[in-house]
């Protein structure tokens, strides 16, 4: 992270001391006067600047990657430069070039610069939508449905990059979503059953305060497991539920398939700390993520911690394995206690 | 007792139907559990080798006994009409079947007395039989078999799996539904070495003839 850090400085840093003088007065704010307004621009330069605020090139200013930009433009007839992406992102394009996906897409064509977000502030479904551009959801499902059992629930539940890059350390990010059929107003259309609650759906429901705090009650920045349960038994939010997406935490661009991923077990086996870790992943104005951590152990709670969140194996419950074990143990009781008083009774049968 | 021989008298308690059905059942559920005990323990038992194979195995074998269990609810409802007589327990069942058949069970079959009830086409089970059985039959394994369909097709039937408590619910009741099925194949088991010979019960459900020795 440091040394992407330094490229960033680096790389801007050689932007700046190329930038026109002339140029050097005009802010964000110039650009986005036009830039905001699609009538203006067209729809292929439009910008919205709420997501673009948010942005780390927002920072940088409109200028560091769009260094031909005088204050005349665009009266001056000049082409805007646009900046390579590889000259901050040295590291990360390197490992993208070394993966078969390099020669199909470019880095704008999976991520708009002016909208682009941090990985914790993206949702798995919107992660998905990306890949999706391309890869038609109805042909990745008939090509995973050959070999994977329930193909269809895998692709709901899973940002894609979970198995197609090497992306270690994963947790269960937990989304806001609804229960039954989504409202005609939620703005995700990531397929059936994947439609996420959007920031005004939440924030109607959280009137004056803040969306945490439809989980979050105490305000404390952690959903236990207490809260959790609240939520999810609360009749005033009967119709969302909470959806797990197993996502990781660190992205890696070097996508590929990975042999280790056609073994089941390297999702479905319990013991590893980072898959039951979780963090509740709440909307944001401006199409970010606010990523909330949750108490360590809430998605292996039997019943109401994670309701609708279960990957076999990985996240079974103790306590059903020990209640499971007890009715087992019940059936032993007639052959062993009966069985001994058999055994010790048996002259009596053969008299 | 007294000097003569006992008799045999053999009856045909058994139709193959039945018996189809039967062993259809054991070995799929046997299949279930091996494979269902490595689906939920993937990291401690690897019977059948890939987790893959364990769910592809548990899903097939599920499927056999849903479409086993169908076949003999058919069987005994439309065909031969007997599912009331056999499985439900009538009032003497209730007043006083249990209580003798218990009795026999946990009392008189240690001084080795004889078991009180004698089967017959019409009458195969005891009643205790009858109750475990309808117990098992009309409870256990519906209920285990369809929350084991909603399980192997969780995104098409979501709504479903949502409106009756969540994924997790499902999957508890699917465990612990399976448990007590188990639990009660260890006493079935036990039960079936209680007769004349250790292997006497086992014989009609292979053949299809029970042999009794005869009273008089």
């Amino acid at each position: 992270m440091g040394l992407h850090l330094q490229h960033l400085f680096t790389g801007f840093v050689a932007l700046a001391l190329v930038l026109p003088g002339g140029a050097a007065a005009l802010e964000n704010g110039d650009c986005l006067i036009c830039h905001s307004e699609a009538a203006t621009v067209g729809i292929e330069r439009l910008i919205d600047p709420v997501r673009f605020d948010h942005t780390a090139h927002s920072e940088l200013g409109c200028l560091a990657c769009h260094e031909t930009v005088t204050d005349q433009h665009p009266d001056d007839g000049i082409a805007p430069s646009k900046a390579v992406c590889r000259t901050c992102h040295e590291d990360m394009d390197a490992e993208y070039q070394r993966s078969e996906h390099a020669a199909n897409a470019a880095c704008g064509d999976c991520h708009n610069p002016h909208a682009v977000l941090s990985t914790s502030e993206v949702s798995g479904s919107d992660m998905n939508r990306q890949c999706g551009a391309c890869h038609a959801p109805d042909i990745m499902a008939d090509a995973h449905g050959v070999w994977l059992p329930q193909a269809g629930l895998h692709l709901e539940m899973l940002p894609c990059i979970s198995c197609h890059s090497g992306s270690e350390n994963y947790a269960i990010v937990l989304y806001v979503t609804y229960r039954g059929a989504a409202p005609d107003s939620a703005s995700d259309d990531a397929g059936p059953g994947a439609a996420l609650a959007g920031f005004e759906e939440l924030q109607a429901l959280a009137g004056e305060r803040n969306i945490a705090a439809l989980i979050d009650t105490d305000g404390d920045g952690l959903a236990t497991l207490e809260e959790l349960i609240r939520f999810n038994t609360s009749p005033y939010y009967r119709n969302l539920r909470l959806k797990g997406m197993l996502t990781p935490e660190v992205v890696t661009h070097d996508l590929q398939i990975l042999d280790n991923r056609w073994d089941c077990t390297f999702c479905h086996a319990s013991g590893s700390g980072a898959m039951q870790s979780s963090t509740l992943a709440l909307p944001q104005k401006d199409g970010s993520y606010l990523r909330l951590p949750v108490e360590q152990g809430a998605v292996l709670d039997a019943l109401y911690g994670t309701p609708d969140f279960y990957m076999m194996g990985a996240t079974r419950s103790m306590a059903m394995n020990i209640v499971g074990l007890v009715i087992l143990s019940g059936g032993l009781v007639m052959p062993v206690g009966h069985g001994l008083l058999r055994w010790l009774t048996r002259s009596n049968r053969h008299s | 007792m007294n000097g003569e021989t006992p008799k045999i008298k053999r009856v045909y308690l058994q139709p193959t139907p039945v018996r189809i059905w039967h062993w259809l059942n054991a070995f799929g559920i046997l299949a279930l559990g091996a494979s269902g005990v490595q689906i939920r323990f993937p990291e401690f038992v690897s019977l059948f080798g890939s987790y893959k194979s364990a769910i592809m195995l548990h899903n097939t074998a599920g499927i056999l006994v849903a479409v086993s269990f169908s076949f003999w609810f058919f069987y005994y409802t439309l065909i031969v009409h007997k599912m009331a007589r056999l499985y439900v327990p009538n009032r003497d069942d209730l007043e006083n079947g249990l209580a003798r058949q218990a009795g026999f069970y946990f009392f008189r079959y240690f001084l080795g007395e004889p078991n009180p009830h004698h089967p017959s086409p019409d009458n195969k089970f005891n009643p205790m039989q009858k109750s475990a059985y309808m117990l098992i039959m009309f409870v256990l394994v519906p209920l285990v078999s369809l929350t084991g369909i909603l399980l192997m097709n969780v995104a098409p039937l979501r709504d479903m799996v949502v409106l009756i408590g969540g994924l997790k619910f499902l999957v508890a009741l699917h465990f612990l539904l399976a448990c007590a099925l188990f639990a009660f194949l260890f006493t079935h088991v036990y039960l079936a070495t209680l007769g004349r010979t250790p292997l006497a019960y086992l014989k009609p459900m292979w053949t299809g003839w029970e042999e009794e020795m005869e009273e008089h």
